[in-house]
């Protein structure tokens, strides 16, 4: 059943405000990773404003659903949720990626609402894997006496960073224990940092190989919310396996001008912030 | 010679891993946060104890040691208390990056034991033998290092780490070592144990060589040389007071160690002694080589580890004063 229009409607003014705030961080930090901040925009979204349990004015709130950004450099729109969720205020912004500032340029748990402090790629499914496994202990037992976690665990891993081998180690782990709150989403916007996935790596067929180590699997257009909020809702119901969402998205998807070009680690120049603007306005 | 804490003659051989797990079961009893995660290891006692009433606080990961030391931070994050455990040379070797950026950057609440540790593992080889974990775990901010000398402080040290909130990392020898405590002796983390006192020199100890070092001391005392005998089971924060001390009143120091000289043991006192009291240094441990097979006598011997040469290199510094 389709999800409310408001809903999207929401959600898609959510992702178009932590875009927005993200080139505002990537101004006032003078450096950025806007390419992939803005692939992964519309899964958060999705997550923070609408999927998760979590609560901006309680960050340990004791059984708040996880999200884990792996592919941590891209910390923009990891940021510009968190502040426009409430976490923080959004005057932090301009302390991104400075000296002293709480907003390091790489996610760090220092951040009220961040959950991960990444920046050395393919290890975030395993974190992941770790606070779901935490969220089964002591957990009370469903009428099969299957354990009822206490949380979700969301984690949004990169194609590129795919290429670590710790990653596929996570991948066997999660199976091997079930683990079934346990949500990755790939965000396979096509480029690592030096060039195209194709060219540096080629590991697709993403699916296979997923499927094959047992997970439970769906792919999906990563910019389209009633996409991904039913993938994230088939999620909770198929149970005894962690479940992989493959989500196709578009390096630096928002602003058309930047978009399909790798534009993974780079300033923002006043054209560029121009033509931005113009596009997140 | 007088000494404090010690048994004579010297108590039960027993391998530390097991010493470990006799305190792990009432430790993972009295603590419902206690989680052990393996890497293709040995269950010991507390595992099997856990795998029968908690399965749900314990996990093997499989022979993949980035993960488990990844899955222990999540668990951390979870807010259980992890314990992992797997060969020293790969948590070390192969997950280093995972301890240092998952682990300590935010001091989550991991213990990471480091099983059959050092140079002297009998048998297996260069490739299992790991000379770097000392120097490689105490660089990185936020980690404790305990190196304990036989099986009663081992217990100790096991308690002690969990209580301490924040990593630590447990080195725990391969061979059955000779209980060289008694069950009552003051354990403190961060302060050295002094287990003979003397005035000619300083004899810092740490983990299995304890029994070694103890047995030159005394080889030492009756040829009328008199040694002080620290027990060094903290490698970080390690006890700079006790070795400022022992320089000043001593005036010699001999560092003994079943890891590389460089960076180890004998790295970090020397680092404290040159900038804060200098004095004649030697190191005991291993100079910059790999190691082999070899049964634990012939290791002690090749690579310079025995009560023998911890006298000697006493002797040799004596004469530098």
């Amino acid at each position: 059943m389709p999800h409310d229009k408001k809903l999207i409607q929401k959600l898609t003014e959510k992702a178009r405000i932590i875009r927005r705030d993200a080139v505002e961080m990537i101004r006032a930090g003078e450096l950025g990773w806007i390419g992939g901040s803005f692939s992964q925009a519309d899964i958060i979204a999705a997550l923070m404003f609408h999927h998760m349990k979590h609560n901006p004015k309680n960050p340990e709130l004791a059984d708040r659903d996880r999200l884990i950004v792996s592919k941590a450099h891209c910390c923009e729109t990891v940021y510009g949720a968190l502040g426009e969720a409430g976490y923080f205020s959004k005057e932090l912004y301009q302390s991104y990626g400075q000296m002293g500032g709480t907003l390091q340029a790489h996610t760090e748990r220092i951040v009220p609402g961040v959950e991960y402090s990444g920046g050395s790629l393919g290890q975030g499914l395993s974190f992941a894997l770790g606070e779901a496994l935490a969220a089964r202990i002591d957990a009370p037992g469903d009428s099969s006496g299957r354990p009822v976690p206490r949380y979700r665990v969301f984690c949004i891993v990169g194609d590129g960073e795919s290429n670590e081998g710790q990653i596929w180690e996570a991948v066997m782990a999660a199976v091997h224990y079930k683990v079934d709150n346990l949500v990755a989403i790939l965000d396979h916007n096509k480029f690592q940092s030096s060039g195209t996935i194709e060219e540096r790596m080629n590991m697709m067929p993403w699916m296979d190989k997923w499927r094959a180590f047992g997970w439970d699997t769906v792919e999906i257009d990563g910019h389209d919310f009633e996409a991904i909020l039913t993938a994230l809702e088939k999620a909770d119901k198929v149970k005894g396996k962690p479940h992989i969402i493959i989500a196709h998205t578009v390096k630096c998807k928002g602003v058309p001008a930047f978009e399909h070009k790798n534009l993974h680690f780079c300033k923002i120049s006043d054209e560029m912030y121009a033509e931005a603007m113009k596009a997140l306005k | 010679m007088k000494r404090k804490y010690v048994l004579e003659p010297l108590g039960e051989m027993k391998a530390m891993y097991q010493a470990y797990h006799e305190e792990m079961v009432a430790m993972a009893r009295e603590n419902s946060q206690i989680v052990l995660l393996y890497g293709d290891f040995p269950r010991g006692a507390a595992g099997e104890l856990l795998q029968k009433e908690h399965p749900d606080r314990i996990y093997d990961v499989g022979i993949a040691e980035a993960n488990l030391i990844t899955t222990a931070a999540g668990l951390a994050g979870g807010g259980y208390l992890p314990f992992t455990h797997c060969h020293s040379i790969f948590a070390v070797g192969r997950a280093y990056n995972q301890i240092r950026q998952n682990v300590a950057f935010d001091r989550l609440n991991v213990k990471i034991v480091l099983c059959n540790s050092g140079m002297l593992w009998p048998f297996m080889g260069g490739s299992h033998q790991i000379i770097e974990e000392i120097a490689a775990i105490r660089v990185i901010p936020n980690m404790v290092l305990v190196s304990p000398g036989d099986p009663v402080a081992t217990k100790k040290i096991t308690r002690a780490i969990a209580e301490h909130v924040g990593p630590a990392a447990l080195r725990l020898s391969n061979p059955a070592v000779p209980t060289v405590y008694r069950d009552d002796f003051p354990f403190t983390l961060g302060k050295a144990v002094t287990l003979t006192d003397g005035t000619d020199a300083t004899i810092i100890s740490t983990g299995m060589m304890l029994s070694d070092s103890l047995a030159a001391a005394e080889a030492l005392a009756k040829a009328g040389i008199k040694v002080r005998l620290l027990d060094m089971h903290t490698l970080k924060p390690i006890d700079e007071e006790a070795i400022i001390k022992a320089a000043r009143e001593t005036g010699a120091i001999v560092t003994v160690e079943d890891s590389s000289i460089i960076g180890g043991l004998g790295g970090a006192v020397t680092e404290v002694v040159a900038e804060k009291s200098p004095v004649p240094v030697k190191r005991v441990g291993i100079k910059d080589r790999f190691g082999q097979s070899g049964t634990l006598p012939e290791l002690k011997e090749e690579y310079e580890l025995s009560a023998r040469h911890i006298a000697q290199a006493v002797r040799e510094t004596v004469k530098r004063k």
